[in-house]
């Protein structure tokens, strides 16, 4: 019976081998919350960061050769709008005091380098030098120039792990101006949709997309980018925007981490929500 | 076999930082080569079926833990490619199978395995299409995957085919 049975594992190998394995590969797919494989998983992304980063210094050379021209560029354009929203701003203290509001958005920035990425069109990540010694938290936003780029997601001491735009895991609440229509905007995998808008809301092309004010995960009117395309809905009277970011996120190589301290009564609801 | 360990643990370090720091320069509107997966083809047509699992299992597993991804997703993909990789086995075929175009061949099929896997895992959900799947989510990053199997087949000696 023994040697029948050895006979039989010794034949299909291959197939019990992989059987197995893939087995225990869907296993841990399913238990990827699991608090001591988030450890490992820091621990092993957080140390060969190192590595990448040694890889990636010659690279950044180049790369930060190309990006002090482009901010030199980007900084001549703010300088023109900064003295234009000077004045803009005098104004709006103005009306806020009138209305006493609460400045809401005055969150202090952290820079960071972005030191490796996952490119596909699937599930973009970016792993950046900054981490719990910099105060950086999970749950907190990544910007640029442009707008939003993402969200922490997972962090070590040094290091932590962007979930970018370009992620089919992230789903945010936003808002397109200047109607305040709320929707949510997912990557699909080619393009970021903000599906079932209903046909009745006159968006027009380059409408601007913000973060809504209903968003558990991110303060609200952080820019994304503009409306560039409205589709019918083939059943219902339903539209489906496309958003395109001011900037193209896949040619990031710096960014800022906005350092908001989460609400803890929310803190629960919204780590759930980021890990689905 | 400890000096072949030694130089797989150095092969994926180094393709593994490669993917991650170089090749997001190099893809094409986020469609990107796995130097990883020629790896594991290699492998596999050198060292049989089995070995080419374990090879993928391993590899899929520390590559989702460094990456800072979802783990689970490339270990199942890895695995699976891993066994078809392992198909193209033949012991006397070694020599033509990694020194000729079958491994560009081999390399293609096993990528379109490996990169439709990870789309349908990764990307599970109503908002993907049959398009993005077969087209921009398995076909070209197969065929970006396999142009870098070409430098491994020039660098293999040929000798042995003659």
């Amino acid at each position: 019976m023994i040697r029948f049975l050895l006979k039989i594992i010794n034949t299909y190998k291959e197939y019990l081998l992989l059987f197995v394995l893939s087995t225990i590969s869907l296993l841990v797919l399913s238990f990827n919350d699991n608090p001591q494989l988030i450890r490992l998983k820091q621990f092993a992304f957080g140390n060969f960061a190192v590595v990448s980063e040694l890889i990636n210094y010659p690279l950044s050379l180049i790369q930060k050769r190309e990006s002090i021209e482009k901010l030199k560029r980007e900084n001549a354009r703010l300088m023109l709008e900064l003295s234009r929203l000077k004045n803009r701003v005098d104004e709006n203290r103005e009306l806020r005091a009138i209305f006493n509001l609460k400045d809401s958005l005055n969150y202090p920035l952290v820079a960071a380098d972005i030191i490796s990425k996952t490119v596909n069109n699937i599930d973009g990540s970016f792993i950046v030098n900054k981490g719990l010694n910099d105060s950086i938290n999970i749950g907190m936003p990544a910007l640029c120039s442009g707008g939003l780029v993402g969200i922490v997601t997972n962090i070590s001491n040094d290091y932590a792990v962007v979930r970018s735009l370009y992620n089919t895991k992230l789903k945010i609440a936003v808002a397109i101006k200047p109607l305040n229509i709320n929707g949510i905007m997912t990557w699909d995998g080619s393009k970021l949709v903000i599906k079932n808008i209903p046909s009745t809301y006159d968006i027009k092309i380059g409408s601007l997309v913000e973060t809504s004010e209903f968003s558990t995960i991110f303060p609200p009117r952080i820019p994304i980018g503009k409306v560039i395309e409205r589709e019918e809905v083939p059943v219902g009277s339903l539209h489906n925007v496309t958003v395109r970011p001011d900037t193209d996120i896949r040619t990031l190589y710096n960014l800022f981490i906005m350092h908001i301290v989460p609400d803890k009564e929310l803190e629960d609801i919204k780590l759930n929500l980021i890990s689905k | 076999m400890i000096k072949q360990i030694l130089i797989l643990i150095f092969l994926f370090t180094l393709l593994a930082a490669l993917q991650i720091t170089v090749v997001p320069l190099i893809s094409i509107s986020g469609i990107a080569p796995n130097l990883l997966i020629v790896l594991i083809t290699f492998y596999a047509l050198k060292n049989g079926q089995s070995f080419a699992i374990l090879l993928g299992f391993t590899f899929g597993f520390l590559f989702d833990l460094i990456s800072g991804g979802v783990i689970g997703v490339n270990m199942f993909a890895m695995t699976i490619s891993g066994f078809i990789a392992g198909y193209f086995y033949n012991e006397n075929k070694i020599e033509i199978n990694i020194a000729t175009m079958n491994l560009f061949y081999i390399n293609l099929v096993v990528a379109t395995v490996y990169s439709f896997l990870y789309t349908l895992i990764a990307a599970a959900g109503p908002e993907l299409n049959l398009f993005i799947l077969l087209v921009e989510g398995s076909f070209l990053p197969a065929v970006y995957t396999s142009v870098f199997a070409l430098p491994v087949l020039v660098a293999m000696p040929k000798r042995e085919l003659r």
